[in-house]
């Protein structure tokens, strides 16, 4: 009888244990209600937002110093990591609990497409009225946003990829430690110059898998080539296999980069100080902050034949079709007012803001960093304008990776790139 | 008049007994139901439907999906095909390392003095409580083609530099190795246990026999562990099968997509391609394919065994 009992106990303790366990969220839950109901439901804004890095604390703050200036609104600001973030989007979008509902949410350009096409996003027009203007924000960061005309996410940053260099090495091999090669000509001479110091030293290492997905795009656009052109996937044109054909090259003939690069094997070597140019995002900079190398920061060069051009992807602030209310959208409005005049803070985290009231402050054009990410803007270059970019775009890097790898000839290697991403598309 | 109390107390025992033992069966009942006949179940009702992460369930296509991916030549098709060849590859260079070389370390450690022993054990037990996106890193470093540890160390004896996560053949004898640095442990804990099971009466038979080392090991040991081989080995192929966090963090798939696992398919169509109907009749039909290698090995092993 004594064992039952403290059988009976066990199974009790067990049960309550897990009526405690799932009544915990559901406290959670209520004690955000019992904050939104101080203020009235209308005037709290969900927002979701991918910044699960260093930056989601620049992110908090903006968010918090806004809650704290105003007592109207507060904005109930949601962290998904990164990895997870647009499996929960289409989760909660597809009709998650009612509470869980994002009322805003931050999205890069290339999405934007997709959650158009699939119907979860309203056009953003009706936030623009007077307080709020599209010319509050850079011309780029409002097309990266727009799907066949329509405006349908207010910018937040642009982030194009970024030219770093290692001051030391570019010195050691006879040039000025500022000196950014200005076209392709010099850039190899220069790169062949530091690969010359020696067989441990590398001119510029180039990646054969991400982030080539930021530097392919760059030569092609910068080649005057598109990647997708109405509909039609554009890798046999001359301007995407010469871009392929140049990567190639930098190995295997300039032999600037050591062969057989692997996933992120450009950023050890780079962190190391034995790779003297590396091309990644702005995303970098507490990394390269932090490792206390000697490295400078500039605009992409000239790497192709035409045009300035630069591949660049950008967060966005989108309304999902599911918010209605009057009340809601002056509460959003007011928000994003506040964000496009105080993001100094997001800066902080090395992005470069896309409202002119910032990326045109004196504060920001002292930043040696942002400024530099900033002055790119003018002719940035957004993935085509199609859903599933990245799904439909995977054939390319992958044919990339085994040209780099010098497995295939780009010629080949285009063509099934080709018609994969060509049936991928329809 | 006491006899028939002493009957009552033991039938009220052997209820309590009853009621006692299903009890400790329910919570495991519960999450059985809802942790695996539930998802199961419902992942054949997802894999018969056309079904969109982000739309939702669609119309009912029967077998529609399985066509797709066995009979088109279609993305999924690729995906799915390419996914399971590579699979495959790494089970069957995988399986028989991780369970041979758990063997010998288990024969080793176990002819260690009894008092070093559970130092070795727990110095090879340990990787397998890390997580794969640690042990990932820790090999991508150590593998780094050109500033990696290990060949940095080759480059001593004039050797290399060896492409080990960038050429086809090198990346999955890589793969290959920081599973068994992960896992080779866990098979060979068990075959410790094995090994102790095994009654010391028969070794002393056979030695008055005069056996050598060889043929005790051969005639007494390997009989003795062969339901616990059995388990290893079918434990192993499944965890094989299910290989995802190595070729996506150590080679992305490449080069190309040499190294590109069915997991990492299923996961492509699925949160990528936001397709979920699609994805869950390749995850049906890697089930049912675990299933029947799981099937052949208990059948092949049992006779073996002559049960």
């Amino acid at each position: 009888m004594k064992k039952l009992y403290l059988l009976f106990t066990l199974v009790l303790a067990l049960v309550l244990s897990a009526c405690g366990n799932s009544g915990t969220p559901e406290e959670g839950a209520e004690s955000s209600e019992g904050s939104a109901a101080t203020g009235g439901d209308a005037s709290t804004v969900k927002l979701y937002a991918p910044f699960s890095g260093p930056d989601g604390e620049n992110m908090k703050q903006i968010v918090e110093d806004y809650n704290g200036s105003q007592e109207e609104t507060q904005v109930d600001l949601q962290i998904v990591p990164q990895t997870d973030y647009y499996t929960t989007l289409d989760l909660t979008l597809s009709g998650g609990g009612e509470g869980d509902q994002p009322d805003l949410m931050v999205m890069h350009g290339d999405q934007i497409q997709t959650y158009v096409e699939n119907g979860s996003l309203q056009e953003v027009a009706p936030l623009l009225d007077g307080d709020l203007n599209e010319e509050d924000y850079h011309e780029k960061a409002l097309t990266g946003a727009e799907h066949e005309g329509t405006l349908y996410g207010i910018p937040f940053d642009i982030h194009p990829l970024m030219y770093f260099w290692n001051k030391d090495l570019v010195e050691e091999a006879g040039y000025e430690p500022d000196f950014v090669p200005a076209d392709r000509d010099e850039f190899v001479e220069m790169t062949q110059a530091v690969s010359d110091l020696g067989d441990d030293k590398h001119g510029f290492v180039v990646p054969t898998l991400w982030p080539q997905q930021f530097i392919f795009p760059t030569i092609v656009y910068q080649n005057g080539g598109q990647l997708i052109a109405d509909g039609e996937v554009q890798y046999t044109s001359p301007e995407v296999t010469e871009a392929a054909q140049f990567l190639h090259d930098l190995i295997y003939e300039h032999q600037v980069s050591p062969t057989n690069v692997q996933q992120d094997g450009e950023l050890t070597l780079f962190l190391q100080g034995s790779n003297a140019v590396m091309l990644n995002g702005p995303w970098m900079m507490n990394q390269l902050e932090e490792s206390g190398l000697n490295y400078g920061v500039a605009p992409v060069p000239m790497l192709g034949t035409e045009q300035e051009a630069v591949f660049a992807n950008s967060h966005n602030f989108v309304l999902p079709t599911t918010v209605e209310d009057e009340a809601k959208m002056t509460a959003i409005k007011d928000f994003l007012g506040y964000v496009a005049e105080n993001s100094m803070e997001w800066a902080e985290s090395g992005q470069a803001p896309a409202a002119k009231a910032v990326y045109e402050s004196e504060e920001f054009q002292d930043m040696e960093f942002q400024s530099n990410v900033a002055e790119q803007f003018d002719y940035v270059q957004f993935a085509p304008e199609v859903a599933d970019w990245g799904p439909v775009s995977d054939p390319l890097f992958q044919n990339l990776n085994e040209v780099l790898l010098d497995e295939k000839e780009v010629e080949p290697a285009m063509e099934d790139a080709q018609q994969a991403s060509q049936s991928s598309l329809e | 008049m006491i006899s028939s109390l002493k009957f009552k107390v033991i039938i009220m025992k052997k209820d309590e007994n009853k009621l006692t033992s299903s009890l400790f069966i329910v919570p495991y009942l519960i999450m059985f139901v809802v942790f695996l006949i539930f998802p199961l179940a419902y992942g054949a009702y997802i894999s018969m439907h056309e079904w969109s992460l982000i739309g939702g369930k669609g119309e009912f296509v029967g077998l529609a999906n399985y066509m797709e991916i066995l009979f088109s030549d279609g993305t999924s098709s690729n995906i799915f095909m390419n996914g399971l060849i590579n699979t495959l590859i790494f089970v069957v260079l995988s399986v028989p390392a991780l369970v041979v070389l758990a063997l010998i370390l288990a024969l080793l450690l176990n002819s260690l003095p009894k008092r070093i022993q559970p130092f070795f054990r727990t110095v090879y037990f340990i990787p397998y409580s890390i997580s794969v996106s640690i042990i990932a890193v820790i090999w991508l470093w150590m593998l780094d083609t050109n500033s990696g540890l290990v060949n940095q160390f080759l480059g001593n004896f004039g050797i290399g530099p060896i492409p080990w996560l960038t050429d086809t053949n090198y990346a999955w004898f890589s793969l290959v190795l920081a599973t068994l640095w992960w896992t080779v442990g866990f098979n060979m804990i068990i075959l410790i246990n094995a090994l102790n099971e095994v009654s010391e009466e028969l070794y002393e038979a056979g030695s008055i026999d005069g056996a050598s080392p060889w043929q005790k090991f051969v005639h007494i040991t390997m009989p003795s562990i062969r339901p616990i081989m059995l388990f290893v080995v079918v434990t192993t192929t499944i965890a094989s099968f299910n290989v995802y966090g190595q070729p996506y963090l150590m080679t992305r798939g490449g080069p190309g997509t040499s190294t590109e696992v069915l997991l990492m398919g299923i996961v492509r169509q699925a949160f990528e391609l936001r397709d979920v109907g699609v994805a869950s009749a390749m995850a049906v039909i890697m089930t049912l394919i675990i299933i029947c290698i799981s099937a052949l090995q208990f059948k092949f092993l049992r006779n073996k065994e002559g049960v």
